[in-house]
């Protein structure tokens, strides 16, 4: 009997074990947070359960604890990183600015959280992902701040500016501000990885709040990002806040009762944290193609050349990460290009249903070198950039017809030629 | 000036056609099939240069058999005129089976080439 259980156990740990190691699993879930002190892991715990509870190994460390590392043997230990840490000067263990940025060039996902308090160490890491926090000045915005019965200079302020997109913030929609107390960033518009995923209302501005004002603030309005979200080209996810008070128990639960609201409503903090993390972690908008198969009409496997003027066809399965497993990923904007050089055919797949893009077009009149192309990015959607190299060639001198229009006067004056030959023999 | 030339010009013409008014009739009727020649390659250089030279071992085939069968028919014509010292011997028949039988190799790689 004690064998039998031993034997069960045994083989459950293996099997967990097996599923860390999956590599065919994008929500990695070991997660390590580094907290400036331990208070804030039980005085945010909401959040931390709210991960914890999607099935996220959560690692607690103080940020200058010599014995951090993210990699052993150049192997990373996670696969994600929190930064609950504004005011570390310096990491300890093996952890730099280097290492991070490291970890998140091989993929590995990133949320930050900065304050007023927000060091020169915090500041870099978020400028090297292209977010330039505002000079230790918080937000204050003197029309849609949060009443409430400590703070009277404005600071805590409510947000509800979202960005529009199903796959960063789900379906639902966001019913209540979000509470927000903290430093604001901006962005710089050339960079096209970047997005505001909440930005300041046009009233907002950045400021100390206990000094007079001498000049006009630099940083106003809706150039104010609260959170922003970086994807970067290898498909990492990083998530870059100007509070950290937004994330904890206090700021989750407050019920707001603004001015000129008719009802009191739980702040949306909690619903916005739970999707965006769940974006962030690849839980969501996570895509994988699969399967890119080409071949002539009516045959069944795939050559090594075309000829011109052949019809062939073109198909892909394109999935989307769901969480637990991958579900097919319907859409009607996939499109394939016969390229070289510039694209001679540009067609758009039409899907199935069930995650399977296909179409269907003639080789174009040119020969040489060509390459299948899906370039797919969207917002929110992980890049997909798929290219197949097929050789096109011409005609074989026996692939042309018979008789060539073109040639009939060249046909009939060699004829009258031979023709004429029998004429003059009488 | 000019009207000397163009007197000049009109006694030339005119002693050139008395002259070869006088030439034996199947050296006119020669003379003839080698104009018809070149007037078809005239044509098919022109087609070409309308078109295009897409069939372009077509065009070559065609251009040849005009070419190389007037080369052939004025051969034949400078062996069978009784005035030309230098074939005094040959016989008009032998030049004609020569003229027919170059003239069969010849339409043979014309026919291989046309396509």
């Amino acid at each position: 009997m004690a064998k039998k259980l031993s034997f069960f156990i045994g083989i459950s740990l293996v099997l967990s074990l097996c599923n860390a190691f999956n590599p065919d699993n994008p929500s990695g879930r070991r997660i390590l947070v580094l907290l400036d002190d331990f208070a804030i892991k039980s005085s945010h715990s909401l959040f931390f359960n709210s991960l914890q509870s999607r099935g996220f190994d959560l690692d607690f460390k103080l940020a200058d604890d010599p014995k951090n590392a993210l990699q052993r043997y150049s192997q990373y230990l996670y696969d994600g990183l929190i930064l609950f840490s504004p005011s570390v000067q310096r990491f300890g263990g093996s952890i730099d600015v280097a290492a991070i940025l490291d970890f998140v060039d091989s993929g590995h996902d990133l949320i930050l959280a900065a304050d007023t308090s927000a060091s020169d160490l915090i500041r870099e890491i978020a400028t090297e992902c292209g977010v330039d926090y505002d000079e230790s000045s918080m937000v204050i915005d003197h029309i849609s701040y949060a009443v409430s019965e400590t703070e009277g200079d404005h600071t805590l302020i409510a947000a509800d500016d979202f960005i529009k997109s199903e796959v960063i913030l789900g379906s639902k929609k966001i019913g209540a501000p979000v509470l927000f107390q903290g430093i604001g960033h901006s962005l710089n518009p050339a960079n096209s990885l970047v997005l505001k995923v909440l930005s300041a209302s046009p009233a907002a501005y950045s400021a100390n709040p206990k000094s007079k004002l001498t000049q006009p603030p630099s940083l106003t309005g809706s150039a104010i990002s609260l959170v922003s979200v970086v994807q970067a080209r290898n498909n990492a996810r990083v998530m870059i806040s100007g509070s950290l008070s937004m994330f904890s128990n206090r700021q989750i639960l407050s019920i707001k009762c603004p001015e000129g609201w008719k009802l009191n409503k739980k702040s949306g903090n909690e619903q916005f944290l739970t999707e965006l993390s769940k974006w962030i972690f690849h839980e969501r908008g996570h895509l994988k193609a699969v399967n890119v198969r080409h071949h002539k009409a009516g045959e069944g496997e795939e050559p090594g050349m075309y000829r011109i003027n052949d019809d062939l066809e073109y198909s892909v399965e394109i999935f989307e990460w769901s969480g637990t497993s991958w579900v097919p990923y319907v859409a009607n904007d996939v499109q394939v290009q016969f390229y070289m050089m510039s694209p001679y055919v540009l067609k758009t797949l039409s899907s199935d249903g069930k995650g399977l893009y296909s179409t269907a077009f003639k080789v174009p009149d040119v020969y040489g070198v060509f390459q299948f192309k899906v370039e797919y990015q969207r917002l929110g959607y992980t890049t997909l950039s798929l290219s197949k190299q097929i050789p096109v060639r011409p005609f074989r001198h026996n692939e042309y017809e018979r008789f060539i229009t073109a040639a009939f006067p060249y046909y009939g004056g060699s004829f009258s030629m031979s023709l004429i030959d029998y004429e003059l023999r009488q | 000036m000019a009207r000397t030339t163009t007197k000049d010009a009109q006694a030339l013409f005119q002693s050139l056609r008395s002259a070869y008014a006088s030439t034996p009739t199947n050296l006119k009727i020669i003379d003839l099939y080698v104009m018809f020649a070149v007037f078809t390659a005239l044509i098919q250089v022109a087609y070409m240069a309308i078109v295009g030279s897409f069939p372009f071992n077509s065009f070559l085939s065609g251009l040849l058999s005009c070419v190389g069968t007037a080369v052939l028919a004025v051969c034949l014509r400078i062996q069978v005129n009784k005035e030309n010292k230098e074939f005094k011997d040959l016989p008009p028949e032998r030049a004609f089976a020569d003229f027919v039988l170059c003239n069969l190799v010849l339409h043979l790689v014309i026919m291989n080439f046309l396509g």
